[in-house]
């Protein structure tokens, strides 16, 4: 699900910068600093939206570096239990696939896929199919997070397409 | 007849419950001769007996007691009667007749004759009796009898047992006795059937066996039990039986005890044909079976395993097909063959078409069955484990899977090992699992564990109208549950710790998808718990970590992939994939700072994204560079090890990631010039992060522990706690821990390998180095003062303390070699060295290891210990001035470090003068013999008398002495001079523990003189301490309150304590603190009045006896009731 979420973010910022550009500096390093990463309790930061306070730099002493501490507002994408989302298929191999559901890769196992889907080792790509349906790679699946497991810096889902209105999307 | 019927009953009833128990019991099917001739009267007597009883109410009762006696002592020998009886009146008389100590308590002590005449009496007065009835109404009386026994009979004949009460058939001292009799283990049965048929045999002779049954438990081996009247008949019976000692004493069983003896304990035969067991003994121990049928006696059990078929075998005789000679000489156990499928082609290939006969689908080969590939072959239920038999999942689908190979997972019944394994799965419950209950009533509901109790849980129900109840169901019937989605961590098995989100749920085997690998692993539900974390832990083993770059020989290095249990799966830089124990990782290798070139000239560090340019085109991260020729690559995309392959760096190009367009713009430490700079002067200086040498290289260590104890190496190596050792012996590195050992230093001594090193300079690199070699000995004395074990230099002789070490630099072992003639003796003192004595001598191994007053205390008063620990200590300062005071300091640091042992030196230091006069040391002491040691003693008949008459050592020596003295830095300038008051230095207020300070009295002394404290005003007042101050570098003050005192003197005083005095005691039961003796440290009560200076004294609570000491030695304590 996504979110618009309220953020801070501490850049430290070399000296040789203080001057005219400083603030396009601190705002592109907020940008790469932050932009898709992933904390385990907000979930992926997808972009930032504005910049709320770019922060009044502190000089630190000792290294002469000055702190920035930036508030920012940017769209946080965090996967929940149920939450049923879309995804692009990745990966296909005999446990089952692996669906890019933007930054977060969703594992489906094959007993979470209807059992009329076989595995078919045979295809170029691999796949699994029925006879109406194919999954492989880049097919795009509609498929429902059963799981979660959430690092510090990375969040992993598996899914189902084992329901009613699951499964690959025309 | 009808008691002849009873009889058979009772004894047919008893005789089979004891052999359904396994116990065997010879009960002789009939009394002797004698008795069975008297059956017939017997009954009779029964008749009359009964016929009595009726008149009884009327009569007097005591002829009816003498005749119960009698019919007691008689009949009840093989006649269970009394058991049968429901007369509760009849009960009752029979306690009132048989509770009394009267009559047959003896009976069993009497020998045969009595018996037989006891009986014969009896026989005499029932006839007589008969004579008396033969006037009554006979016919009367056999209705009568009738009548009962009908009855009797209808109770006897029911069947139902449950209707007599259970405490009826338990043995009462009317009975006969059990005893026990010693027999030789494992011949108790064929002794219990040698009384068997000796009975039988003598029944009718002219002396049977008066033994009334025998039996033997399989859980008591070496014993068998004999039911008889007396003693002596047992013995009687064992008599010319091989294997029984009655020698060994015939034991009466008590009565409580004799029910359980034969009590059964009922086995439920665990062994259903399907189920698991394991082979115990043999070439199959610990081989997995399967049960196909139980012969009916319950011995014997039909099993089928994978075969363990020799297949290089080695000796002629089973090529032959014959029988080993001696399988177990044969066929060694480290030689067992592996488990493999019976494949006929293989096996005549070896063996021989002659050797395998086919019969059917059967293969007979070595007189063993084979089917299907599996052995066939009956064992001993005693030679199975069937109990925590545990059949791993691989097992068994090593078994389903068949001799084809060929796999077909729907064979897998694992309900089978579910089932075996349930027991395990209760022990595994815990309060707040996730839990349904999958048979019983409650089938299909869940819940959360609220308690276990042993086989019962609680828990709170989770559903729509249920919610909350809490329900108590059987631990068995519950299993764990878990959905999928859940995070899991396995628990034990193989899979441990491995954890994963749940992907499916069948039955009770829960499939999950692994956090690190990426793999389905399927496990039972009872080994897994919903986990928190994740994955953390899971993949650290030792002190490597998944993904660590590691050193596995001089030429190779690895990546770890996966971490097993205790091992690892590490992929090579030549890609091949090794399992390695940690032991055989020599080293965690750090390659966060190393890079390479790609192939396009780029830099290439650790955590680029890169990619193959030829071959497969892999992507992946780098996780490890290694001699910026290898990288190893990450990706989880990929199943094949753990995702980790290698590559070489020329082979990569980066794919550029985003983060990589703006990187220049943006990583502004990276822009920075001058912060760019280092960067280049670390190329080619790898080893420069990775912080300083382990300084233990290179040192010669010993190992003090384990199977290498005793020998000698060199450090080549350490990898944390391990370090890598190249023996002296056998040319030979082992990989060791550290803490199993100790360093060697050049004179011999051994010390913790974490200790300060020895300065490898000696003093003659002038005075600093001295004085780090004075440091350096003040060092390494603290621990033998904390702790008893380490090797005290004391304890080796003072000849190789650190400190002399440091001080004797050149010489490798002054005094083991020269007894103190050093060069740095000779040149500073001259003197025949007091340290020779005090080094070398006895005197110190002596005290080390004597209950002397060092090892009593624990450490608080030794000199050195309180030193170190308590006080501002010259040692300290000794090392920190080290080279300030030069070239003549040297020699004093040496002292110092060693252990004061010259504590004439010290007196002079501590009094502030050392620097000028370190040690050229005219000082007394060190003088020019030992002698002085003796001056001292002086005051007490010897130091070591006033010491402690225990330890032999201090004597001669000054040390006792210095022990004394260390903290004192004498206030008298003499040390040789004053004897008297000399013991106790200047801060022996210091010496006192905490908790006795503020009761020491003491007296004021010397302010007079010098500084003139108080103008002198206080000199000779008597105090009591009230509070010590302690301070590094100021003067160490006391308050002291004074009760009597001159008008203008405040209560409380602050006093130098270089002042005060203690007051000796005087008078017997003061409480009194002892410096010195065997009390040394401790509070003791003067219990005879001092004279002569020696107070006798003991502990307060007079524990330990009593001690003479010297009053100098003692300080007076205000009672702590006493303000």
């Amino acid at each position: 699900m996504f979110f618009i979420k309220e953020l801070t973010h501490t850049i430290l910022l070399h000296p040789s910068y203080f001057g005219p550009r400083m603030l396009n500096f601190l705002e592109t390093k907020l940008y790469s600093d932050v932009e898709g990463t992933c904390s385990g309790s907000f979930g992926y930061i997808i972009a930032v939206v504005s910049i709320l306070d770019i922060g009044k730099g502190m000089v630190l002493s000792g290294s002469g570096q000055a702190e920035f501490i930036t508030r920012y507002r940017a769209i946080v994408f965090k996967p929940f239990k149920g939450e049923v989302v879309d995804g692009v298929v990745n990966n296909v191999n005999k446990m089952g696939f692996f669906a890019d559901v933007g930054p977060l890769t969703v594992f489906v196992s094959h007993q979470l896929i209807h059992p009329d889907m076989k595995f078919d080792p045979t295809s170029n790509p691999p796949s699994f199919a029925s006879d109406e349906q194919i999954i492989e790679k880049n097919t795009r699946v509609r498929l429902k997070i059963v799981g979660t497991r959430v690092d510090a810096t990375e969040i992993f889902a598996i899914g189902t397409i084992k329901e009613d209105h699951l499964g690959v999307i025309d | 007849m009808s008691d002849f019927d009873n009889d058979f009953a009772a004894e047919g009833d008893d005789s089979m419950m004891e052999e359904a128990g396994g116990s065997y019991e010879a009960t002789p099917g009939h009394p002797p001769k004698g008795r069975r001739a008297d059956y017939d009267d017997e009954e009779e007597e029964e008749e009359e007996e009964e016929e009595e009883e009726e008149e009884e109410e009327v009569s007097g009762r005591g002829r009816k007691r003498a005749k119960h006696r009698h019919k007691r002592s008689f009949a009840n020998e093989f006649l269970d009667i009394e058991a049968e009886v429901t007369d509760e009146e009849e009960e009752d008389e029979e306690d009132d007749d048989f509770g009394g100590p009267d009559g047959f308590i003896e009976a069993p002590q009497e020998g045969d004759e009595d018996d037989l005449q006891h009986r014969s009496r009896n026989a005499l007065l029932d006839r007589k009796r008969d004579q008396d009835f033969d006037d009554g109404d006979l016919e009367r009386i056999a209705e009568d009898l009738s009548k009962r026994y009908s009855n009797n009979r209808a109770i006897r004949y029911s069947g139902d047992m449950n209707d007599i009460p259970q405490r009826l058939l338990m043995p009462s001292v009317n009975d006969a006795n059990l005893w026990q009799v010693r027999v030789k283990p494992g011949k108790e049965r064929d002794i219990v059937l040698s009384l068997l048929r000796k009975s039988i045999d003598l029944e009718y002779t002219a002396n049977p066996l008066n033994i009334l049954s025998a039996f033997q438990r399989d859980s008591l081996p070496g014993m068998i039990y004999v039911e008889a009247r007396s003693a002596q008949q047992v013995n009687k019976a064992c008599t010319g039986l091989v294997g029984v000692y009655p020698s060994r004493g015939i034991h009466l069983v008590p009565i409580e005890e004799m029910a359980s003896l034969l009590q059964i304990k009922k086995q439920d035969l665990t062994v259903t044909p399907g189920s698991w067991v394991r082979i115990k003994r043999g070439k199959y121990q610990g081989d997995l079976a399967q049960v196909m049928d139980i012969t009916e006696n319950g011995e014997d059990v039909g099993l089928k395993f994978i075969p363990r078929i020799d297949l290089n075998p080695r000796d002629e005789n089973s090529l032959d097909g014959r029988k080993r000679k001696k399988p177990g000489i044969v066929g060694a156990p480290n030689m067992r063959p592996p488990q493999r499928f019976f494949n006929y082609e293989e096996v005549i290939k070896v063996y021989t078409r002659k050797a395998v006969a086919k019969r059917n689908q059967v293969y007979v080969f070595q007189n063993e069955t084979y089917k299907d590939g599996f052995l066939e072959k009956d064992f001993k239920l005693s030679a199975l484990s069937l109990d925590d038999v545990n059949p791993t999942l691989d097992e068994i689908t090593r078994f389903t899977r068949g001799q084809d190979g060929t796999e077909n997972e729907s064979n897998v019944d694992l309900s089978i090992i579910a089932e075996a394994s349930r027991k395990a799965a209760i022990a595994v419950l815990q309060p707040g699992d996730h839990v349904e209950v999958f048979e019983g009533e409650q089938a299909g509901m869940h819940g959360v564990v609220e308690e276990v109790s042993q086989d019962v849980v609680t828990i709170s129900a989770v559903g729509v109208d249920i919610d909350g109840q809490r329900i108590d169901l059987p631990a068995r019937s519950v299993r764990k549950r878990f959905k999928p989605g859940d995070h899991v961590k396995v628990m034990t098995g193989k899979n441990a710790d491995e954890t994963g989100l749940v992907v499916s749920v069948t039955e009770n085997v829960v499939t999950f998808l692994s956090d690190l690998s990426l793999q389905e692993v399927s496990v039972f539900s009872k080994d897994l718990r919903e986990a928190a974390e994740v994955g953390s832990g899971t993949n650290i083993v030792g002190d490597y970590e998944l993904h660590d770059l590691v050193q596995l020989d001089q030429q190779t290095v690895g990546v770890i992939f996966k971490t097993e249990r205790d091992s690892f799966r590490v992929v090579d830089q030549n890609g091949q994939v090794r399992l390695v124990q940690p032991h055989q990782i020599s080293m965690r290798r750090d390659s966060g700072r190393s890079f390479a070139i790609d192939s396009q000239g780029h830099e290439l560090r650790i955590n680029d994204n890169v990619k193959e340019v030829d071959g497969e085109g892999r992507k992946g991260r780098v996780l490890h560079i290694h001699q910026s020729q290898f990288a190893f690559l990450h990706n989880r995309e990929i199943n094949e090890n753990g995702g980790v392959f290698v590559a070489r760096c020329r082979s990569l190009a980066s794919v550029a990631p985003k983060g990589n367009l703006i990187k220049p713009g943006t990583d502004l430490s990276k822009m920075n010039p001058a912060m760019a700079m280092p960067a280049g002067g670390m190329v080619g200086s790898g080893s420069m992060g990775r912080g300083p040498r382990d300084r233990s290289i290179g040192s010669l260590v010993v190992v003090v522990k384990g199977i290498y104890k005793g020998y000698a190496g060199t450090i080549k190596g350490t990898n944390g706690s391990a370090a890598r050792v190249e023996l002296q012996t056998g040319n030979k590195i082992i990989t060791i821990e550290k803490e199993k050992l100790k360093r060697r230093n050049p004179d011999g001594s051994l010390v913790d390998l974490d200790e300060r090193r020895p300065p490898q300079n000696g003093f003659g690199g002038g005075g600093g180095g001295g004085g780090g070699g004075g440091g350096g000995g003040y060092g390494r004395m603290a621990p033998p003062s904390s702790t008893s074990r380490t090797p005290n230099p004391y304890a080796s002789g003072g000849g190789r303390t650190p400190g002399w070490g440091a001080s004797s630099g050149r010489t490798p072992n002054p005094y083991a070699s020269s007894e103190g003639k050093t060069p740095a003796w000779n040149a500073s003192s001259r003197t025949p060295n007091p340290y020779a004595d005090g080094g070398k001598t006895p005197a110190w191994n002596a005290s080390s290891r004597t209950p002397n007053p060092h090892a009593q205390d624990g450490g608080r008063t030794p000199a050195w210990n309180a030193n170190s620990g308590r006080t501002p200590n010259p040692y300290t300062s000794a090392s920190g001035s080290g080279s300030t005071h030069g070239s003549s300091g040297v020699w004093d640091t040496g002292g110092w470090g060693s252990n004061g042992g010259a504590s004439p030196v010290r007196t002079n230091w501590d009094s502030g003068d050392w620097g000028s006069t370190p040690m050229g040391a005219p000082t007394p002491a060190t003088a020019p013999t030992p002698g002085p040691g003796h001056g001292y003693g002086g005051s007490a008949p010897t130091p070591a008398a006033g010491y402690s008459g225990a330890t032999p050592m201090s004597a001669p020596t000054p040390f006792a002495y210095n022990a004394m003295t260390n903290l004192t830095s004498a206030p008298t300038p003499a040390p040789s001079g004053m004897h008297d008051d000399v013991e106790l230095g200047e801060d022996w207020l210091l010496e006192i523990p905490d908790q006795y300070q503020t009761r020491v009295n003491v007296k004021v002394k010397g302010t007079t003189m010098g500084e003139r404290f108080y103008e002198g005003s206080l000199e000779d007042l008597e105090g009591i301490v009230t509070q010590v101050m302690r301070s590094s570098d100021l003067t160490q003050t006391a308050s002291v309150h004074f009760k009597s005192r001159p008008s203008g003197i405040p209560s409380i005083v602050n006093i130098p304590i270089k002042y005060l005095t203690p007051i000796h005691p005087t008078r017997v039961s003061e409480h009194v603190y002892c410096f010195d003796g065997p009390q040394k440290g401790k509070v003791v009560v003067v219990r005879a009045a001092p004279e002569n200076t020696t107070a006798v004294v003991s502990s307060v609570d007079l524990i330990g006896g009593f001690f003479e000491i010297d009053t100098d030695m003692l300080v007076v304590l205000t009672p702590v009731d006493d303000p």
